[in-house]
């Protein structure tokens, strides 16, 4: 099954009369482990919220769990997928706390005046405690470390059990350690789920040995694919 | 018969100006502020066509605040590249529609006081219904944001990330959008058509420089809306002062004096931390 279908996809931001991507043509299917890495400007984040929908294309077709992205159903499709994005620091004064930004990861699920239950409390605890931040469930955001806050964020995606993890840059601000423990996390889940992630990063050496292919992007083209043997 | 006036006032000021507070907390949020600005002149101009036709004035306010939301949360949401510049003409061109309709109105209209209630608003231009119409939006919005608080919170947190996820953060942006052209066409009579939306700011630009959470910077936007207001209507009252005018500069006061206090504060805990 196809999770992410990009025909011809053209995607300019408004006011630029560049492309950011052009030609790009890629299929992903359920339970891959992707990794697209390229310099800055290549244009990896603007693929990725190309399928996520939050950027419609100027020319082609992008598909998100065989929904369009130009679709009112969108939304559906994006309740199957968590996202990781690149700028996720909160600055000192964010008060949340670390377990609410966990559950908000929830919200698109919830009906009005519908409650988080005990399973999904339970949940929360348990991939808090995968991710080595079951101490700072308490602590307000702002108040916690790059390292930390992006820990939080990856607990956030990964409670919402989706089909589709989207990671842009997860490993920016973990140390060595840290890095390569994500990246197990990221592996066992797209197994244990058979779930499909698709990982933005600079750092290729924490993932490559894990994943199943890797798109090098430039200019804002996909110029090799290179699947694991 | 003054006394039950002036009590009406006040309980409208209270109601108008926590409902403002609340909203404009979630204006501000949510990152739409200059379209609610947008919306709020789109209201007055509402307003002064209603005076020019002869209808119910609040209710002309409210269809256009009404349908300018709706054209901002449908079709200018999607734009992102000037989208802020588009908010500034409509509330551009709404504001020479309402002067417009005002130059055009006959000697009769211009002669009454409707078109000042509508510029500088009045203690005498609340009636009973708009009051029982405010009580109701206020239990309304309340509901809303009891009932959508995850959605809510989810996009007050992070719009973008809310959005990959799959909250309709687009739906939400336009019921807020109602919900500040509703609340604007009502309170627009009681501050006047050119200050309505300082009840909208000032309130929440002073809860910021309080508050650290967002649920206490929402309650305390709601009741220093209800003070601004109630203080504004009193004191225009002993003075004799436009009311709209009076409960903008409250709201400005209070607002430069918290700025002012917290700096001190500031300064005197910078001093001590140094010294000790």
């Amino acid at each position: 099954m196809e999770v992410i279908k990009l025909e011809n996809i053209y995607v300019a931001y408004s006011g630029s009369d560049k492309p950011a991507i052009m030609d790009i043509n890629l299929s992903i299917e359920l339970g891959e482990l992707v990794l697209i890495t390229g310099p800055n400007g290549a244009g990896k984040t603007t693929l990725i919220e190309t399928c996520l929908g939050l950027l419609k294309p100027l020319r082609g077709r992008a598909f998100l769990l065989g929904i369009n992205t130009k679709s009112p159903r969108i939304i559906r499709a994006r309740r199957q997928c968590s996202y990781v994005p690149q700028n996720f620091m909160k600055p000192p004064y964010e008060s949340y706390t670390v377990k609410h930004v966990i559950k908000l990861g929830l919200a698109s699920f919830k009906l009005p005046f519908e409650p988080i239950n005990k399973n999904e409390e339970e949940r929360i605890k348990e991939v808090a405690n995968l991710l080595g931040i079951k101490d700072l469930l308490n602590k307000p955001m702002g108040m916690l470390s790059g390292g930390q806050q992006q820990r939080v964020i990856i607990a956030r995606a990964l409670v919402r059990k989706p089909k589709v993890l989207f990671l842009d840059e997860p490993f920016s601000s973990l140390d060595h350690d840290a890095r390569i423990h994500v990246a197990k996390i990221i592996k066992s889940y797209v197994e244990e789920y058979r779930a499909s992630a698709i990982i933005i990063s600079h750092d290729i050496n924490p993932v490559m040995e894990l994943v199943d292919r890797v798109i090098e992007m430039e200019n804002g083209r996909i110029i090799r694919i290179r699947s694991r043997v | 018969m003054f006394i039950n006036i002036f009590l009406l006032s006040i309980v409208s000021a209270l109601f108008a100006g926590g409902l403002c507070g609340a909203v404009g907390f979630h204006v501000q949020r949510f990152g739409v502020t200059t379209m609610s600005f947008g919306i709020a002149h789109a209201a007055l101009a509402g307003a002064a066509l209603g005076l020019l036709l002869g209808v119910d004035s609040t209710m002309s306010a409210m269809l256009l605040a009404l349908i300018i939301a709706l054209f901002m949360g449908i079709v200018l949401i999607r734009i992102s590249y000037g989208r802020e510049l588009i908010s500034m003409a409509i509330f551009s061109a709404s504001s020479a529609i309402a002067l417009f309709a005002i130059y055009v109105s006959s000697a009769k209209v211009l002669a009454t006081t409707s078109v000042a209630i509508i510029l500088w608003g009045s203690l005498l231009a609340i009636t009973f219904e708009k009051l029982v119409l405010l009580i109701t939006l206020s239990i309304l919005f309340s509901l809303y944001i009891v009932a959508c608080r995850v959605h809510i919170d989810a996009i007050l947190y992070d719009k973008k990330l809310a959005e990959a996820e799959g909250v309709n953060v687009q739906l939400h942006t336009l019921i807020l959008l109602f919900f500040t052209g509703a609340v604007i066409a009502i309170t627009l009579k009681l501050t006047g058509g050119f200050l309505v939306f300082t009840l909208l700011y000032n309130p929440v630009a002073t809860a910021l420089q309080i508050a650290k959470s967002a649920r206490k910077q929402l309650v305390l936007s709601s009741i220093l809306g209800s003070i601004s207001a109630i203080t504004g209507l009193i004191v225009s009252y002993i003075i004799d002062l436009p009311v709209g005018a009076t409960i903008a500069l409250t709201s400005t006061t209070i607002l430069i004096i918290t700025c002012i206090t917290r700096i001190s504060i500031e300064k005197i805990k910078w001093k001590i931390n140094k010294l000790s």
